[in-house]
């Protein structure tokens, strides 16, 4: 017979003390799989709000740079020469035309930087180089005033953070693209100071659902953004607005109409853009010589309408505000009865420069702007029925705020995020009627008119040019994690104890010399014992190993596998293949996401923030 | 049911003086005694089981204690025997003298069962008086009598 190992005592010791800590803090906080998700949701979105604001400090001093001046956007390029105002933005076009052009060099290998596309088709995996070549590109274009949203870059940034952070922490493919929607929910909170908007813009818009499964870490990160932000800048709700009342139930009618008109304006503002694209790509000029043209038509139209060049941030709050004097002044027109005069010589040149700005290839998102396109339809909509039904539109501003979330609901296909989004942003609940009226409107209008948003056209055709990707895990082997920690049938309880102190998990798995599934060693079992070192000293694996743990097949269903976990406290079942090996292991949460992803409409509509 | 710790004190059998010279033949003569239970179903398979066991690693819990077991199909229910070993038996290397012999058998699923009747014999043979009674008791109830006061006091 063989002799007891001559372990040390006081190693074993130390073991023993280190895993009664781990149990005790098991024991005290229970953290699931489901907790634990939660808090790398909160880390995620910690980081994507510093990135956020990283950006967007970026994006103003490369503006301060170009222009000399550290007023808004607008302001410092009303000050400008009329040759720097075309110069300004061509010389952004160029700069991030060069970015493209070189960093294509890094990143010949790297898959795609859309984070959209790494959620809903990919694996959750975001090429940090490749990202953030786009982003520094992007950074240019905006920084030099192009009339594009530098939300979407920022959005882009925290996924891309969140996608790091998972692969580091070795996240299967169904954690990994709630983690980087994680990310992008904490980006758009960061952005918008909306963390509900957040969590739901991605919900509803990229996973297609809000199940509780994705639905609470994407708050969790959108909650750690918003307050990560707030605690290190001065940030309040974005837009600052007079109460709006609805004075009068008549008042819906001409809100019913606003509701259609944006939800015709909206398809057709997308179309454009998408119209622009292609003239741009039609032109077969190289990528830089595109984004120089695009920046110096911005320019072009910059010099009598300033208002033109960034995302239409400032001339909302004007809007919403009805202080167009501003508007009135900057355009050398005669009276403030034609504020409305400017306001629509402004959505026009808003319009044609941001297709130029996008459709030559600028990274940057629509988003905000689409705020702006929504804001100025709804003040010339109020002002035009104020002047034939003062009773009607008694305040054009009001009309402005439905119309936004009016214009973002056609525009994203998110209904219920655009009025959450817009309630967020401006803190008014007086006029959450005729918003919630008109967003739900111009979401069928737009819908009846244009099927395809712009983002979900571009995801559909990836998904057509990959349709393996595009589908979600259908048997357990696709889903598996291969290689989990396993024992060897004699392993003394030194070593048991230290293979649980390494990886978090309630159950090892115990193989023989072929790797074959004996059973699991469990964790509750050993815990009375950690005190006894006699009875630790006397133990193998295989005096204590359950035969009987539930097992799956690597070629059992999803739903099947789901039956697998009923009726006991797992977190994770092991993959057994038909001869007995042992190939993986299945997470619990793994398959429930999956599930999810399972039941959400293959792609959904959306544009890019 | 009886709690595991419980059962130390009703032995399924207590072999005063083990006519043995080694701690295989120790586990064997003890086997023997249990063989004819009804709850032994697969009495070759437990001394199978058991040997096996013993070959993998030290049963040893003191100088003078062994603790030879088996988690096997070969019983329906925890079986218990002890013996004393009068002179000591070498069991292995480390553990050249050993004078009391626990044998237990315990039904594959009972993993929680095993570990408290395990952890309680332990704690009870720590106790170096209830050792000195156990190899001092003249008769076999007197052996069940200590063991009975170890575990209630």
């Amino acid at each position: 017979m063989k002799t007891a190992s001559a372990a040390a005592p006081e190693f074993l010791r130390r073991l023993v003390r280190l895993l009664r800590w781990r149990l005790w803090i098991a024991e005290k906080l229970h953290p699931t799989e489901w907790q634990t998700t939660l808090l790398w949701a909160g880390l995620a979105g910690f980081l994507g709000a510093l990135v956020s604001l990283l950006f967007s400090g970026l994006a103003e001093g490369i503006h301060e740079f170009l222009t000399g001046s550290s007023a808004g956007v607008v302001e410092s390029m009303r000050q400008l020469p009329w040759w720097a105002c075309i110069a300004v933005p061509a010389t952004g076009g160029l700069l991030a035309g060069l970015v493209l052009q070189f960093g294509k060099k890094l990143t010949r290998s790297q898959s795609s930087t859309d984070y959209m596309e790494a959620i809903v088709i990919g694996t959750g995996h975001l090429p940090v180089r490749a990202s953030l070549v786009k982003s520094t590109a992007a950074l240019f274009s905006i920084g030099s005033g192009g009339s594009i949203g530098r939300e979407g870059p920022m959005v882009q940034l925290a996924a891309m953070v969140a996608s790091y952070l998972g692969r580091l922490q070795q996240f299967t493919p169904p954690q990994l693209r709630l983690l980087v929607a994680c990310g992008a929910a904490a980006g758009i909170a960061s952005a918008y100071n909306a963390p509900i908007a957040g969590s739901f813009f991605v919900a509803e818009i990229i996973l297609g659902t809000i199940a509780m499964e994705s639905l609470g870490p994407l708050a969790v990160s959108a909650v750690v953004a918003a307050l990560t932000v707030r605690a290190l800048t001065n940030a309040a709700q974005l837009y600052h607005v007079p109460a709006f009342r609805l004075n009068s139930p008549w008042e819906m009618g001409p809100y019913i109409v606003l509701g259609l008109t944006t939800g015709v304006v909206a398809p057709w503002f997308l179309r454009s853009l998408r119209a622009a694209e292609r003239a741009f790509v039609a032109t077969r000029l190289p990528l830089v010589v595109r984004l120089v043209i695009g920046g110096a038509l911005v320019g072009v139209l910059a010099i009598r309408v300033p208002e033109v060049c960034g995302n239409g941030y400032s001339v909302v709050v004007d809007i919403l505000n009805g202080n167009l004097s501003n508007l009135v002044f900057g355009l050398g027109l005669p009276s403030h009865h034609l504020a409305w005069v400017a306001l629509a010589l402004v959505f026009v040149c808003k319009w044609i420069a941001t297709a130029a700005s996008f459709g030559s290839g600028a990274p940057g998102g629509v988003f905000t702007p689409s705020l702006f396109m929504g804001a100025s339809v709804g003040y010339l909509f109020g002002t035009a029925v104020n002047a034939v039904w003062p009773a009607g539109a008694p305040d054009p501003g009001a009309f402005a705020l439905v119309g936004m979330g009016a214009f973002l609901s056609a525009a994203s296909r998110a209904p219920v995020m655009a009025v959450i989004m817009l309630f967020e942003m401006t803190l008014s609940y007086d006029i959450v009627l005729p918003l919630l009226l008109c967003s739900v409107l111009a979401y069928y209008t737009a819908k009846g008119i244009e099927e395809q948003s712009l983002y979900s056209e571009s995801l559909q055709r990836k998904s057509a040019e990959q349709p393996a990707a595009a589908l979600p895990a259908r048997r357990v082997a696709e889903l598996m994690k291969a290689d989990p920690p396993v024992l060897p049938v004699a392993a003394r309880f030194a070593e048991i104890a230290e293979r649980f102190l390494a990886v978090r998990v309630n159950n090892l798995y115990v193989v023989d010399e072929a790797g074959r599934f004996l059973g699991v060693v469990s964790l509750h079992d050993i815990k009375p014992y950690l005190g006894e070192p006699e009875v630790a000293e006397l133990v193998l694996a295989r005096d204590i190993l359950h035969e009987d743990f539930p097992r799956l097949s690597p070629d059992q269903s999803l739903s099947e596998a789901l039956g697998g976990f009923l009726g006991i406290a797992a977190e994770r079942l092991p993959v057994v293949e038909p001869g007995g090996r042992l190939i993986g292991s299945l997470a619990k949460g793994d398959l429930l996401l999956t599930l999810v992803e399972k039941r959400k409409t293959p792609v959904p509509g959306g544009t890019a923030a | 049911m009886t709690p595991p710790p419980a059962l130390l004190a009703q032995p399924d059998a207590v072999v005063l003086d083990l006519p043995v010279t080694s701690g295989e033949a120790a586990i064997r003569a003890l086997h023997a005694k249990l063989a004819a239970l009804p709850a032994v179903t697969d009495a070759e398979l437990l001394l199978r089981d058991l040997m096996e066991r013993a070959a993998m690693s030290s049963v040893c819990i003191s100088p003078e204690v062994a603790l030879p077991h088996a988690r096997t199909a070969a019983v329906s229910r925890l079986v218990l025997a002890v013996g004393r070993a009068a002179p000591a038996v070498p069991f292995d290397a480390g553990h050249p003298a050993v004078r009391l012999v626990i044998l237990i058998g315990t039904p594959k699923k009972q993993v929680t069962e095993y570990l408290q009747l395990v952890a309680g014999t332990v704690r009870l043979l720590k106790n170096e008086k209830v050792r000195a009674a156990l190899l001092a008791a003249p008769t076999e109830a007197e052996f069940r009598a200590v063991l009975a006061r170890g575990l209630a006091g």
